[in-house]
């Protein structure tokens, strides 16, 4: 299947559609790493979730629904570490005693123990765990797994803080805000360290801190780091703008725009967290 | 180079009365804005800040912490530990960076509000609980007020009424943890998340209230913190 010939043809008989996909800011850049990169059967999935995200924003009504995602977040996770874990393409480089090892280990505790909260506080309402996930080409070398974690714990990131007013608004019952800001910046450390990790010479020596500079992917999809929808709220991680402040001059001195983007990350819309879930694996 | 403006900014004196955020009470209160041949040392222990029941009383707590950071890392900065690599100079410039743009959003966002426009000049924080000359003791010091920042960041978000500035602090928290983990994995390897600040079993983070974070800062700020009015907002 070649996904770019099909836009082609769309083009000839709908001149704007390059307009109206990029207009959703990365969608198509995801499409086309995804297309290169990732499991080329999670493809059409994709496809739909570049034409579903016009539609898309923030669906959530209620606390349960964001506690549900959350849940499904979560359980993409901890499956994505305990696949790794057992995958023998990784054994080397997460051999017994290795500090990778640890890592991610503590990392998967974590997920695990996420799950078990988040159903724990649903109850009954908690939505069953998806039959499988499907991660495609993911685990095939150890950059490539490192590369899928970053892009997960740095969507995970950008998912909890897009639902943070949305709690609040709630009214925030059982304190739930809180519990979620203390996933969320859990799912920060993660991030932190998978970026660190990805320095090491056998993930491929990325020059990257644990921070986001500009909306700099490092060959995780691109829309990870893109703007989500509205874009007004939920800019890409390049943005400098903070409450009406161009921070790249501020107080009488001026910063770059990559040290500006490093300080803030961005919040994201439930859908377009979802859509690059499902760009990523197929569940 | 972004010298801390704010320790170099001579503040003006004036009514204690305008500030609507904090309110600092002293005739003795310790602050730069001297000359640099004054006596550092508090000569009025009873100096205290007394942060209000509101958003800005929250914007303003962020503010002392931010300040905080950003006038370590720009310590550390000015004077490298000598067993410092590279990869350390380069990783504490991009924090000392984060911590000032993260000060000065917030001063901006303040405006009239900020605590310490009514102070003559700069409270001179004490980091002399910390070893700044060896590269273990400053990340040890990271450690420590990351860790802070993550804890406080969390108790704070929910007690923000206004939801700009609660999605505006949830943006600095997590880019705290990210420097958190950071910093923790270089002073002890395995410990980006360790179990000192993550729930075996359920998986959070740490969360502190004002009043234990006050707690925390203690020995670092010459003034005492009164955040009763902040820790019992809901």
């Amino acid at each position: 299947m070649n996904l770019f010939q099909i836009i082609r043809e769309i083009e000839k008989v709908d001149p704007e559609i390059m307009d109206r996909l990029t207009h959703r800011r990365s969608a198509l850049t995801a499409l086309g790493d995804i297309s290169k990169k990732m499991a080329l059967a999670a493809a059409p999935i994709a496809i739909g979730s570049a034409f579903n995200k016009a539609m898309g924003q923030q669906t959530l009504s209620n606390v349960n629904d964001v506690l549900n995602y959350a849940l499904l977040l979560e359980y993409l996770e901890e499956d994505f570490y305990a696949q790794a874990l057992s995958a023998t393409t990784l054994s080397a480089n997460l051999s017994t005693g290795s500090a990778a090892l640890g890592a991610i280990q503590t990392i998967k505790a974590h997920e695990t123990a996420h799950v078990a909260l988040l159903k724990s506080a649903l109850g009954s309402a908690a939505n069953p765990r998806p039959a499988s996930f499907n991660f495609g080409t993911a685990f095939a070398t150890y950059a490539s797994f490192l590369t899928f974690a970053q892009a997960f714990e740095d969507t995970g990131v950008r998912a909890y803080k897009g639902q943070a007013t949305k709690i609040k608004d709630a009214g925030n019952p059982n304190n739930v805000l809180t519990t979620a800001l203390q996933i969320h910046s859990v799912e920060a450390r993660h991030a932190s360290h998978i970026r660190y990790m990805r320095r090491a010479a056998a993930a491929g020596s990325i020059s990257q801190f644990g921070w986001i500079t500009n909306a700099e992917s490092n060959g995780a999809p691109a829309a990870v780091y893109g703007a989500g929808n509205p874009a007004a709220t939920f800019p890409a991680e390049g943005n400098v703008v903070q409450g009406g402040l161009t921070l790249t001059s501020v107080g009488g001195n001026t910063y770059t725009a990559a040290e500006v983007s490093e300080a803030f990350d961005e919040g994201l819309d439930n859908t377009t967290v979802v859509a690059i879930a499902r760009s990523a694996a197929t569940f | 180079m972004h010298l801390t403006s704010f320790l170099e900014r001579t503040l003006q004196r004036r009514s204690f009365l305008r500030v609507a955020g904090a309110t600092a009470a002293s005739s003795a209160l310790v602050l730069a804005g001297c000359g640099s041949d004054d006596n550092p040392k508090p000569t009025n222990t009873t100096a205290s800040l007394t942060f209000s029941s509101n958003d800005n009383g929250l914007l303003n707590f962020a503010y002392l912490l931010e300040q905080i950071e950003a006038t370590f890392y720009q310590k550390v900065v000015d004077a490298f530990p000598s067993d410092f690599t590279a990869e350390d100079k380069a990783a504490f410039i991009d924090l000392r960076d984060h911590e000032v743009i993260h000060r000065e959003f917030l001063r901006f966002a303040l405006g009239g509000n900020a605590y310490d426009l009514s102070l003559p000049g700069a409270i001179i924080f004490n980091f002399s609980s910390f070893t700044l000359t060896t590269r273990a003791g400053v990340y040890a010091a990271a450690r420590t007020l990351e860790d802070i920042g993550v804890a406080a960041y969390n108790g704070a978000v929910k007690r923000i009424s206004d939801a700009g500035y609660l999605a505006l602090l949830s943006k600095l928290s997590s880019v705290e943890a990210r420097h958190a983990a950071f910093v923790r994995e270089q002073a002890q390897p395995g410990s980006f998340a360790g179990a000192d600040v993550i729930g075996t079993t359920d998986g959070l983070d740490i969360v502190k209230t004002p009043m234990e974070v006050a707690a925390l800062l203690a020995p670092i700020v010459p003034l005492t913190l009164v955040t009763d009015g902040l820790t019992n907002l809901s």
